[in-house]
């Protein structure tokens, strides 16, 4: 009976969790203006490379330690093209309630992170990229892409999906090689 | 009489030498020069036939920083290359190679 209530208890947690991930941050969000676009894009790159610092403090994985570096160039790159086009079209990011919670949870898992050594934090740093970048992916199709009004900003949007994907197979990668 | 004999020879000897002199030079060997795109995150195109000598000259057409690395030996590498800027290589062999920044992408050269 008891192993029955856990069986339950684990089955609940599992739709749970896979409702979480599934829904997209952008559910229930209201129109964004270009300014605010431009905040949810540069909030959600630099989240990326805050994550990076702490792989590169914490981990001695070569595998890590070569895609959290990876992870800081290319995100800093995005928010400097990012940054640059806001300033050509005299735009101001502003802050928003999806960047807003982009931030908070990023917060949370930073702590998380945090809390883990050793191959128990490979493991989540890695599991988290996977996740984070399925879930920046959507927002950015879903989301930012079709809300943009600007053809600047939108292309610029579009031409990041490509190396978003590629990051997202390059964490696959490695999630699957220190698995083994 | 001898120096009308003499004429239609020498105008022989001036062909026949212009002829084997055409027949035995050895042709001036060109090579080729190729292009790369490095956009959307790929090689494009990823597969290259070129001949020993030709020139491939990779250009980053993306928003980050990539590289070009022989696999699986790294007997030769570009370095990172900067957004809008290029890298060549003069082809003496066929080679497999990737971006060792971005791991999953992937080319390869074939020599005829």
């Amino acid at each position: 009976m008891k192993l029955l209530m856990n069986c339950k208890v684990l089955i609940a947690s599992v739709i749970a969790c896979s409702f979480m991930f599934s829904v997209p941050v952008f559910a229930q969000v209201n129109k964004l203006s270009d300014a605010e676009i431009a905040s949810v894009a540069v909030v959600a790159n630099q989240i990326d490379i805050n994550y990076a610092a702490i792989a590169k403090m914490k981990s001695k994985n070569s595998d890590i330690l070569r895609f959290a570096e990876t992870m800081a160039s290319d995100h800093k790159a995005v928010i400097d093209q990012a940054v640059a086009l806001v300033k050509k079209l005299g735009v101001t990011p502003k802050d928003n309630a999806v960047s807003r919670k982009l931030m908070s949870e990023s917060e949370k898992t930073k702590r998380m992170l945090r809390s883990k050594s050793g191959m128990a934090f490979n493991k989540a740093y890695i599991d988290n990229e996977v996740a984070y970048h399925k879930a920046v992916i959507s927002t950015v199709e879903g989301l930012l892409i079709p809300q943009a009004n600007n053809r600047e900003l939108k292309d610029l949007l579009q031409n990041v999906v490509p190396t978003l994907r590629t990051h997202l197979e390059h964490a696959i990668m490695v999630q699957n090689e220190i698995s083994k | 009489m001898k120096s009308y004999c003499l004429g239609p020879l020498c105008i022989c000897f001036c062909v026949i030498f212009i002829l084997n002199s055409c027949s035995t030079a050895t042709p001036k060997k060109v090579h080729n020069v190729y292009t790369v795109e490095i956009k959307q995150m790929k090689f494009q195109p990823a597969e290259l036939v070129v001949q020993k000598g030709d020139t491939i000259v990779w250009i980053n057409r993306d928003l980050v920083a990539h590289d070009v690395t022989e696999v699986p030996d790294k007997t030769w590498t570009s370095s990172p290359i900067p957004p809008g800027k290029s890298w060549s290589l003069v082809v003496s062999q066929s080679a497999d190679y990737y971006c060792s920044i971005h791991v999953v992408m992937k080319g390869k050269i074939l020599m005829r």
